[in-house]
């Protein structure tokens, strides 16, 4: 490619600088002096003075400089051969580079263009960070003019805009991926950013040309509509007013051709709009609502100017107490609307009108004979699912209509519709969108709204993320809020102090509620500092692990813990013990719809998708259930009984297992050390046939949680104790145990097959019947200490036999008195 | 300066003269939407805002009825289109005559304050005794 040039001096040029000198106060001052002249010369030749030609001569010349402002200086056309860099510029940045202008001058120049404003307020590329990343390098200059004109080239832009300069700036700045990825964005995004505003612009031209409707008369020839207009909302009327903006996207246009073709055909006038809730089957009704009303296109006079009008369901309910009554009622309307030749009647979510239930009413026996007949036109849109259960009930329905199912957008679409329609959210909202807060909305959105299908899954997070605005800017910060505040997921990076302390101290924190089992709780401290710091791989799981080991050695407390210390609480624990689901039916269990079995693990985790994941006993469950597990364990994904997907990649799977739990204690006790034997333990547990190795696998670490011997136990006792002091808080109590008393208790409660349990019920049997009694006999009173000692414990106990019975965990045969 | 107006001039009279024409073309096409002179001649004789359309079933005198309140219906009809023709007519015409005299007026704009300054130096007044 030639060098490029920039000409200062060409006719462009100093046009665009005319154009700058003349706009605002200039402008608006020769208008006025026109008028000015023109009334002056009119009042004077009224008083007969042959001055007033003169002054009204003269009017024309601020009158011609108006004109010439309007007609050409402002638009700026672009020169048709474009050689120089200056036949092709934005005429407003073209109107402020000075003659030899630097990379600075140019980023000058564009941040106090228009798209420089539109950068700043929607990417934050703001005209200070444009000049402080651009050098004053002159010798630069020519390879940002060229950059700028391969961009326009690979983006089929007749024009370098702002946006395209600042691409081409940003690709010249020695740090510029830096510079980018603090601002979340990619050098790719800026180019979309100057599509975006192209798009803005291209609308806004659109919108300020006449339109076309078919004038006064056009209605005439068609029938008097009263019912109908009471009961149904005419989109078209709104449309021609311009209350509702269309959005053209090229996956709807074959939709919208094919309804074009149907009701154009001799068949059936009905057309099924089938597809998933947020799918986009309204905006096509209001697409081809629209392109009737254009009378430039190229439609049939037998559908140019037809109304669509959408029936309110409810207020055809309300309005009719009884179903003889709703009958006569749509009856009503619909031969109103075929009567008056040009209405399209259009039954939103038509599920309602054939089926019983809250706020719906099977009128199948009126409404098939029609659709059959196929004379009236009609639109329904209709969920997928719900389509396919009135099919299943009512084939005759289903073969009676002609379906265009709708699929899910795409990502550049659902960006597409979000950006067009932003022009009526903010003015709703009086917020500013940030392009990264719709990217985020995007991504956020198809991992945690679940009810909706794209885009109207990202606009609805979009719609709620303009509550969390700041400064009326709504950011990626606000979108990643309005998803935490809703679901108590935490999406952003950690950032406060006191995560972050958390975070750094978890293993301090765990250990304040488990004793030991070091390497368990180092694992999954890990795991939860990649994903806090954002260096996690985010379409799995945050951690997926298997806790090994005999009973009663803290797996089930390390996540019980977890779910407190970190996630907030031990409600964020999903526990599922899997000897419940040792038959094949039960993997039904697990992905229940919520609406049918709101315990089922598919709804527990929509509802709560940041939480602990525990599957206690994992080796009991059937192999059909392990099967259905792996996805969730590979991807974080698992797809409930509607086929919706479940992620569960904000959330620990922790697996626990007994299998081995002998071979553990003979390993223990022949003296090995747990790394000595993790890896032949786990090749015993696969050969031996109780889990397959693409089970195994699938876990990102298998930990081994040894027996707990007897001085740890002692620090049990503590915890335990804690927690009997915690719960006796409230009534001002304290309990102490003396430490002969402890070590009695740990003899007593020790059984190397059951871990600490029934350490845990020897205590409580033990402790809390000491403190109750006294209590109940008077002797405590609030702010006193329970003092507990080797006696009284050895009184409790009793004999032997009655200690191992407590430990056990059977019926006392004794009353403790 | 000399730049400056030898552009405005070269404008005037090419691309602004095209503009002034675009916009004349442009608000007679909004009046033949407005007034859809064909629409109303191809629906002339169409009833007018009817209230029930269609074959009707029933008796003697429910048909006789129909095609009375269907006739009724077109003469209305008739009668409120033919006005809006006319009425669409006149309305089109002066757009036509005033679309004209603005595209035509506009080449003698830049002459205006000549013509102006002749006539003030002329001193000629029509209504002055």
């Amino acid at each position: 490619m030639e060098q490029l040039t920039f000409n200062h001096s060409s006719e462009r040029a100093v046009k665009a600088r005319l154009a700058r000198t003349l706009a605002g106060a200039w402008v608006h001052s020769l208008t006025a002096l026109t008028f000015v002249l023109l009334l002056a010369g009119v009042a004077l030749l009224a008083n007969a003075l042959s001055l007033g030609w003169f002054l009204c001569g003269l009017s024309a010349l601020p009158a011609m400089v108006v004109a010439w402002y309007t007609g050409e200086l402002k638009p700026l056309r672009l020169v048709a051969a474009a050689k120089t860099i200056d036949d092709v510029l934005a005429g407003d940045i073209l109107s402020q580079l000075p003659a030899d202008p630097s990379p600075r001058d140019i980023a000058t120049a564009v941040g106090a263009s228009q798209s420089g404003f539109f950068f700043s307020a929607r990417f934050g590329v703001t005209p200070t960070l444009l000049q402080n990343s651009a050098s004053d390098d002159k010798s630069q200059t020519a390879a940002i003019w060229q950059d700028a004109w391969k961009l326009r080239e690979q983006t089929g832009q007749d024009t370098i805009s702002g946006g395209l300069l600042i691409a081409a700036l940003m690709q010249r700045t020695p740090e510029h991926e830096m510079l980018l990825a603090r601002l979340h964005l990619q050098t790719s995004d800026l180019l979309k950013g100057a599509a975006w505003q192209q798009h803005i612009l291209e609308l806004i031209e659109k919108h300020s040309k006449p339109k076309r409707t078919g004038g006064i008369a056009r209605d005439w020839s068609f029938g008097y509509i009263p019912t109908l207009t009471r009961f149904g909302q005419n989109i078209s009327e709104q449309i021609a007013r311009g209350g509702l903006l269309a959005v053209d996207l090229e996956s709807h246009t074959e939709a919208l051709q094919q309804m074009i073709k149907t009701f154009t055909s001799s068949g059936r006038q009905n057309i099924a709009l089938v597809g998933s809730q947020g799918s986009g089957k309204t905006s096509i009704v209001h697409a081809f609502a629209s392109e009737l009303l254009d009378a430039s296109s190229s439609l049939p006079d037998t559908l140019k100017f037809r109304q669509v009008f959408v029936l309110d369901a409810s207020s055809l309910l309300a309005a009719a107490s009884g179903r003889g009554e709703l009958e006569k009622l749509i009856m009503e309307v619909l031969g109103e609307a075929y009567a008056a030749k040009n209405i399209i009647v259009c039954l939103e979510s038509a599920e309602l009108f054939f089926e019983e239930g809250v706020g719906s009413v099977d009128l199948t026996n009126v409404l098939l004979p029609l659709l059959e007949a196929g004379r009236l036109r009609v639109i329904l849109t209709m969920d997928e699912q719900k389509y396919l259960s009135i099919g299943a009930r009512n084939s005759a329905l289903v073969n009676a209509l002609n379906r265009i199912s709708i699929g899910p957008a795409s990502e550049a679409e659902t960006i597409a519709v979000m950006q067009d329609q932003l022009i009526s959210l903010e003015f709703r909202h009086r917020v500013t969108y940030t392009y990264q807060s719709l990217q985020e909305a995007y991504r956020l959105s198809e991992r945690y709204v679940h009810d909706l299908v794209q885009p109207g899954r990202a606009m609805k997070l979009l719609e709620s993320a303009a509550s969390y605005a700041e400064n009326e800017l709504v950011t990626m910060n606000s979108v990643q809020q309005a998803i935490e505040k809703t679901l108590g997921v935490k999406v952003a990076v950690a950032s406060g102090e006191a995560e972050r302390e958390t975070l750094l101290n978890l293993e301090d924190l765990i250990h304040k509620r488990m004793v030991n089992q070091t390497r368990a709780v180092e694992v999954v401290s890990d795991a939860l500092r990649r994903a806090r710091a954002g260096v996690r791989n985010e379409a799995r799981p945050i951690g997926t692990f298997l806790f090994l080991g005999p009973t009663g050695v803290g797996k089930t407390e390390l996540s019980k813990a977890l779910g407190d210390v970190y996630f907030g609480g031990e409600d964020r624990l999903i526990r599922l013990d899997l000897n419940e689901f040792v038959r094949q039916e039960d993997v039904a269990r697990l992905i229940a719809d919520g609406a049918k079995d709101s315990t089922s693990l598919t709804s527990r985790v929509m509802k709560q998708p940041f939480s602990v994941v525990l599957f206690d006993e994992i080796e009991k469950a059937h192999p059909a259930v392990l099967t259905t597990l792996l996805q969730l364990l590979d991807e974080g994904i698992l797809r409930d009984e509607k086929n919706r997907e479940v992620s569960f990649r904000d959330a620990i799977i922790i697996a626990t297992s007994n299998a081995g739990a002998e071979r553990i204690r003979e390993y223990i006790e022949r003296g090995y050390k747990l790394e000595q034997f993790e890896k032949s333990f786990v090749d015993e547990l696969i050969s031996s046939n109780q889990f397959r190795p693409e089970f195994l696998n699938r876990f990102d670490e298998i930990v081994i949680f040894r027996p707990l011997e007897k001085p740890e136990l002692l620090q049990v006792v503590d915890l335990i104790l804690a927690g009997i002091n915690k719960t006796l808080a409230s009534q001002k109590i304290t309990v102490e145990v003396a430490d002969d008393a402890k070590s009695y208790l740990v003899e007593k409660g020790y059984d190397p097959r059951l871990g600490a349990r029934p350490l845990r019920r020897v205590i409580q049997r033990t402790v809390e019947n000491t403190v109750a009694k006294q209590m109940l006999a008077g002797s405590v009173t609030p702010g006193s200490t329970v003092k507990v000692s080797l006696e009284e414990v050895t009184k409790l106990l009793g004999s032997e036999a009655q200690a191992n019975t407590i430990a056990a965990g059977e019926p006392s045969q004794t009353t403790l008195s | 300066m000399v730049m400056i107006l030898w552009g405005m001039m070269t404008w005037w009279y090419t691309d602004g003269w095209r503009q002034c024409l675009e916009r004349a073309t442009l608000r007679l096409e909004a009046t033949l939407d407005t007034f859809s002179i064909g629409l109303l001649l191809s629906t002339l004789f169409s009833p007018f805002r009817q209230i029930s359309a269609g074959n009707v079933r029933g008796s003697f005198d429910a048909q006789m009825r129909a095609f009375v309140d269907r006739t009724i219906s077109r003469f209305i009809g008739m009668m409120v289109r033919l006005v809006m023709i006319v009425v669409g007519c006149v309305v089109i015409v002066c757009n036509v005559v005033f679309g004209l005299l603005f595209v035509l007026g506009w080449a003698l704009v830049p002459v205006l304050p000549i013509v102006g300054l002749l006539l003030f130096l002329i001193g000629w007044v029509p209504w002055s005794s």
